[in-house]
């Protein structure tokens, strides 16, 4: 048996593969030296050791548990190319400021994978590990996919550019609105909703993400109302409209059914929720690219395991898992509304769905380089707790690729639904025609939003009712860094 | 009706000093701007007719505010807007879009159903203007321009 | 700043006094004109007919604060001079001085010749041309031997039309650019002769003269300062007696021609070099010697 306390790799092949236990680290899960290939899965985890375990040796499981590793030593090891196989933690540091915690870099050869599947990767790196009990805590923080993994994917169906050219919508952040209250009305009351959501100037109205097919308005009714809705709204515009039609259902048939109905009536886009499950969002967006649909993703209870800084997996994790599976709208924050979300750390979701590359950014949370290899671009969607007197903040904050959705913001309004769709329509087209003529709006928004309330009515009603109402509370998910100090 | 297409659609029409103010935007951010104009608006009409070529290499608006206003003399009663195009890897498209006249009379559109089985209704958006043949669709030929600019 | 504030908004409230020296530093006048002296040699009548435009610009904004009578004053220029007299330089600066007075909004120079304004067949002279001055708005385009835009023997010349859209922008589009032609002066006049719309558009005529065989060497002094090279005393003497003879010979263009020495004494210098001993100091580096300027066909050829 090998010196039980050493953390080094044993070299030696008959020492190594005595039946017993070894230690992770020892068992060549830990490799200081390696430089991980272009090739490689890169993973950095958050992980906090239980009392007494050694922070290399609690990388070394991580990188086992999640790639080749059992608790004890196999024989059959020897039967495959185990050296390329093992998980290999190359890098391990101690958190900034957060004692006990330390960031373990973990590289996994590509053969680990199957081709074009989130279910086999999320099975690996998250599906043994994290109540792992040498630990007491671990979080996924962030992941590089390299270009070979990402190519096996078909990515976001529409995709942003596509997405604006085929509403002929360009310079602007998108509008939408959640149709409130969330339950309870029935179809037809429902499309009203929609009718003078749209009307008065938003291109999307939504479902939310529990609206399914409940005794108080069944899914047909919904869609039917919807469309008559968005069809009227249209014609009332010159513009093309859309509902989010939300077909999440209790199995893949009858979700392909909703969606051929929806497809039947003629809607741009469908939405599911992220609780659907990996393999059923990558199914529904193969759907969606053979019918031309935009797919909305609502990211409904993320937060369970997204949220708490010490366990679980970054948003910025799953946002980069739901632009391989192929969805083109994504509930990425806001930074300024009821949900939680530290303005940078947003920002790095944000880049995450739209850039061509992601490079190194840690005060936004992006820990690699990150090349998405052509691969289209997914729209952020900012929802919750937002408002039109916020406007300038949400364009200085998000730019114009984004759909900014005023559920209460516009449902709420003390004149009227059509009234409430007008303020968010005219703050918007008024902050970003300033922001276009030069203006720093993020100082003078108030003055340019108060401007434009002088000859629209509706927004002074909005700013008078809600000018005031932020939400100040300090972000659970901040990112933790020393300039410098943590990069690959 | 108010045809809504276009980033400002929702903002008083703009004067031609905001337009020339957008035109350098685009310019600052190395977009290409054309000049389109069309008398048919269906929002799904993508390709109206362009006013010459996209204009590359521009320093400043002076030269598309000449285009604008003599694609307006010639289709005083069209839909004109001015699009600019980002050739950024990536992008490839329009990045800002907007109109710069509107006919002076809109009559807007018409809502089609078609009743089909299990409730199902067809819907067609047609303009009423596209019941006349092209060029007489929005007030007659000789009429003044629409708006004041 | 907005963009749609005024450019020159320090001149916007009218009064009884107007501080000229002030004006001046606020419009930032002494860098472009610090830079003309630094950057060219000699030319001291053309510097000094710039100094004249820009004051005379000057005080015609001074006359606009103080609200007396100043239409918006014409700016199109005609260079006439030899080659290599230095006309595209000055053009560039002259850009930057009307820009920075808020006479032209970008600053930016557009250099043409006709081949980029006239077509080659029916209708397509206007959009070349259009397409030009598009390109050209908020600065000055610069059009080099103009005179070849107007063909007398051919009366179906396309230069023609280009001619008549570039009269009536010069006209109608004062504020959005400022056209300066250039060329050989007798050519010049004769083309403003046949040509009256432009001598009337025309308001400041700058003659470039030929430098002199001081402001030659002075030149060749500078071009190769910039480029960490120097001539060697031998050297200095050679190239004195090089811009003696070579302005004899036919072809000499001035700067240009000097430049165009100087590319040769380098190649020269290189090979030099590489055919001598292994090691090459610093300073060998950077020198010209007399041989590598004397070698030049100059010193064989014929001269009258």
């Amino acid at each position: 048996m090998a010196d039980s306390t050493s953390l080094t790799k044993v070299r030696d092949i008959k020492q190594r593969y005595q039946p017993g236990v070894l230690k992770y680290a020892q068992m060549g899960y830990w490799d200081g030296d390696y430089e991980p290939k272009d090739s490689d899965i890169l993973a950095l985890f958050r992980v906090t050791p239980q009392e007494g375990v050694d922070p290399i040796e609690a990388a070394a499981a991580v990188a086992g548990e999640s790639s080749t590793a059992t608790w004890t030593v196999v024989w059959t090891d020897r039967l495959t190319a185990c050296e390329a196989y093992r998980g290999k933690a190359y890098r391990v540091e101690p958190v900034p400021n957060q004692p006990g915690q330390y960031f373990c870099f973990v590289a996994y050869d590509l053969d680990l994978f199957e081709e074009g599947s989130i279910a086999n990767l999320a099975a690996s790196i998250i599906g043994n590990v994290f109540s792992f009990k040498p630990l007491k805590a671990c979080r996924l923080e962030d992941m590089r996919l390299p270009v070979a993994y990402v190519k096996t994917f078909r990515g976001p169906p529409t995709g942003i550019v596509v997405e604006r050219e085929r509403l002929d919508k360009f310079g602007r952040p998108l509008l939408g609105a959640t149709v409130k209250p969330k339950l309870g009305l029935s179809g037809k009351n429902y499309g009203r909703v929609v009718y003078e959501a749209l009307k008065g100037g938003l291109d999307f109205t939504k479902d939310d993400e529990n609206i399914n097919s409940q005794p108080f308005m069944h899914w047909r009714d919904r869609f039917l109302y919807g469309m008559e809705a968005v069809n009227r709204a249209s014609a009332d515009s010159g513009e093309v409209k859309g509902h989010y039609l939300n077909i999440t259902a209790g199995t893949m048939e009858e979700m392909y059914k909703r969606a051929e109905f929806a497809r039947e009536l003629g809607s741009v886009i469908i939405m599911v929720d992220l609780v659907i499950g990996w393999t059923a969002i990558q199914s529904i967006a193969n759907w969606a690219r053979d019918n031309d649909m935009i797919v909305h993703m609502h990211r409904a209870g993320h937060g369970t395991y997204t949220r708490q800084k010490n366990h679980g997996v970054s948003f910025r994790v799953i946002a980069k898992w739901l632009r391989l599976a192929g969805v083109d709208h994504l509930h990425a924050g806001t930074a300024v509304g009821k949900l939680e979300g530290d303005p940078l750390t947003v920002q790095g979701y944000y880049n995450v769905c739209r850039e061509t590359k992601n490079a190194i950014d840690l005060p936004r949370g992006l820990f690699f380089d990150q090349d998405w290899a052509g691969i289209r671009k997914v729209m952020p969607v900012a929802s919750g707790g937002i408002h039109a007197g916020q406007m300038h903040q949400l364009i200085d904050l998000f730019g114009d690729d984004v759909v900014l959705q005023f559920g209460g913001g516009t449902i709420g309004h003390p004149m009227g639904i059509r009234a409430g769709a007008t303020a968010n329509r005219v703050a918007l087209e008024a902050m970003v025609l300033a922001r276009n003529e030069g203006r720093d709006i993020r100082s003078e928004g108030p003055e340019i939003l108060r401007d434009a309330a002088n000859w629209c009515q509706p927004l002074r009603a909005a700013l008078d009712t809600w000018g005031d109402v932020t939400f100040e509370y300090a972000s659970t998910d901040t990112s933790d860094f020393v300039p410098t100090a943590v990069a690959v | 009706m108010r045809v809504t297409q276009g980033a400002f659609s929702f903002l008083p029409d703009l004067t031609d000093r905001q337009v020339s103010a957008q035109i350098e935007y685009c310019l600052r951010q190395g977009w290409a701007v054309s000049v389109e104009f069309t008398d048919d608006p269906h929002p799904r009409n993508t390709y109206w007719e362009m006013w010459g070529m996209p204009m590359f290499d521009l320093r400043d608006a002076a030269g598309v505010m000449a285009e604008v206003r003599a694609c307006r003399e010639a289709n005083s009663q069209a839909y004109v807007r001015l699009s600019a195009f980002d050739s950024t890897r990536g992008w490839e498209t329009v990045r800002l879009s907007f109109l710069v006249q509107r006919p002076s009379d809109e009559p807007g559109f018409r809502l089609e159903r078609l009743e089909a089985q299990g409730r199902t209704v067809r819907y067609a958006v047609r303009p009423y203007a596209v019941d006349r043949p092209a060029g007489r669709r929005y007030g007659p030929a000789s009429a003044a321009r629409g708006e004041a600019r | 700043m907005s963009v749609l504030s005024e450019p020159a908004a320090a001149f916007a409230a009218p009064s009884e006094v107007v501080d000229l020296k002030a004006l001046e530093a606020e419009t930032d006048m002494s860098a472009p004109m610090a830079e003309l002296d630094r950057d060219l040699v000699g030319l001291k009548p053309v510097k000094q007919r710039i100094r004249e435009i820009a004051a005379f610009l000057l005080v015609a904004r001074a006359r606009e604060r103080a609200g007396l009578a100043n239409g918006a004053p014409t700016l199109h220029m005609a260079f006439t001079g030899n080659p290599g007299t230095g006309k595209t330089t000055v053009a560039l600066r002259m850009a930057g001085i009307l820009h920075r007075l808020g006479y032209v909004r970008k600053g930016h120079l557009v250099s043409v010749t006709r081949d980029d304004l006239v077509g080659q067949y029916i209708g397509h002279t206007a959009p070349k041309t259009k397409e030009v001055l598009k390109r050209a708005m908020g600065g000055v385009l610069f059009i080099d031997e103009a005179y070849y835009l107007h063909r007398p023997e051919n009366e179906k010349d396309y230069g023609q039309e280009a001619i008549e859209i570039l009269l009536q922008v010069m006209e109608n589009q004062r504020a959005d650019l400022v056209v300066i032609l250039a060329g050989y002066r007798e050519r010049m006049q004769a083309f403003f002769a046949a040509n009256p719309g432009f001598r009337s558009r025309i308001a400041h005529h700058i003659d470039f003269p030929d430098y002199d065989n001081d402001e030659l060497l002075a030149i060749a002094n500078a071009l190769l300062a910039a480029s960490d090279y120097r001539l060697s005393a031998g050297a200095r003497e050679a190239m004195t007696d090089y811009i003696a003879r070579r302005r004899r010979q036919p072809g000499f263009a001035n700067g240009r021609s000097i430049r165009n020495a100087l590319d040769r004494a380098r190649l020269r210098q290189a090979m030099r070099l590489c055919a001598g001993t292994a090691v090459a100091s610093r300073d060998a580096l950077q020198t010209i010697e007399a041989e590598d300027i004397r070698a030049s066909r100059v010193f064989t050829m014929l001269t009258n």
